[in-house]
């Protein structure tokens, strides 16, 4: 009786939620784990960055300037050279995440988004049509 | 004959507790020992970081004599490190806020790198980070030298690998170092909890006479 009452309980709850809504919560645990990995060791987990080494995440400028395509390349290549956010210059290079695969930078770029953009999902094809279009 | 075993694990064990009941007070001393005689009494002779001389990121040279009643951290990292490095310098960045107003204390970050790592780029990676020299020390050099002091002196990796991320393996450890260059405790740097346990540490030995 308690199961039933359980499994009832989860797919009422479910149901509430769309497809696109549980897919999009997926990306952004997902995400969340690939940003551990990978970006976490210099612009901090809570996107902070660390002093005028390495740039943060949150609470920038960056979301504005930069479009989804170029931070995908940014990601996937590295970055070398002079970047601007929140009006100060950071000189120091980003490695290339060559490992990082299409769903996963979906999948990243998602979780950034709800954390500190706008919140709306980078699919999959999104995230494969940029890569193709990287320089 | 029988009794003698018997009576030293008895003794073993009551110094084991004996030793449980008082509380944490001093430091290991880590690395080989030595022993001999003086004047008919055995004196241990503790691992000992050897003199050493490497330039800052202000061009200054920096020797032992610079640390002398100084406790300290040492780590070995390379500016481009794009793997545990960042993480080990947020931890640094711990100890040197912490300790802040206290002269008795010092940071001492080893290049392992120091072909790239000149004296110029250290002074800006420092100054990104907004640390300053006598109390961050970024240190360059003769790569064998440093190679050396940090397997044999300090008891950490650092070697050259193509294949690793960066072009370098090294270790993520932060080594302390007493008042009298003596190691006294090696900690994963990469770890916040870990770097707890150096925090505790440092005040232990800063009671130490």
């Amino acid at each position: 009786m308690k199961s039933i009452l359980f499994i009832s309980l989860v797919v009422l709850f479910a149901s509430c939620q769309s497809k696109e809504e549980i897919m999009y919560q997926q990306y952004v645990v997902e995400g969340r784990s690939i940003y551990e990995k990978n970006c976490a060791n210099c612009h901090q987990s809570n996107g902070s960055g660390l002093r005028d080494l390495y740039p943060a995440l949150a609470k920038t400028d960056l979301w504005k300037r930069v479009n989804a395509q170029q931070l995908v390349c940014i990601i996937k290549q590295g970055q070398k050279g002079e970047i601007k956010v929140n009006g100060k210059s950071y000189s120091g290079y980003m490695p290339a995440n060559t490992k990082l695969e299409a769903i996963d930078i979906a999948e990243l770029v998602t979780f950034m988004k709800d954390n500190w953009g706008d919140k709306k999902i980078y699919t999959f094809d999104e995230a494969r049509t940029a890569l193709k279009n990287c320089p | 004959m029988q009794l003698k075993p018997i009576a030293l694990n008895v003794l073993v064990v009551l110094s084991l507790i004996i030793a449980s009941c008082q509380e944490k007070k001093s430091l290991p001393f880590l690395g080989p020992k030595d022993t001999h005689l003086i004047d008919g009494k055995v004196d241990t002779i503790y691992h000992q970081i050897p003199p050493f001389r490497f330039l800052n990121q202000d061009s200054t040279w920096v020797s032992e004599k610079d640390l002398s009643g100084k406790i300290y951290v040492a780590d070995f990292f390379f500016t481009s490190c794009p793997t545990i490095c960042p993480k080990m310098k947020t931890q640094l960045l711990r100890i040197y806020e912490r300790y802040a107003s206290n002269d008795q204390i010092r940071i001492l970050s080893h290049s392992i790198d120091p072909t790239f790592d000149t004296p110029i780029v250290l002074k800006q990676y420092a100054e990104r980070l907004q640390v300053k020299a006598p109390r961050w020390n970024m240190l360059t050099g003769d790569k064998a030298a440093i190679y050396k002091l940090g397997e044999k002196s300090y008891m950490v990796t650092a070697q050259e690998d193509k294949n690793e991320a960066g072009g370098f393996v090294h270790s993520g450890a932060f080594i302390l170092v007493d008042k009298n260059r003596h190691v006294r405790g090696i900690y994963d740097g990469t770890q916040e909890t870990e770097v707890n346990h150096l925090i505790e540490d440092i005040e232990i030995l800063l009671q130490e006479k």
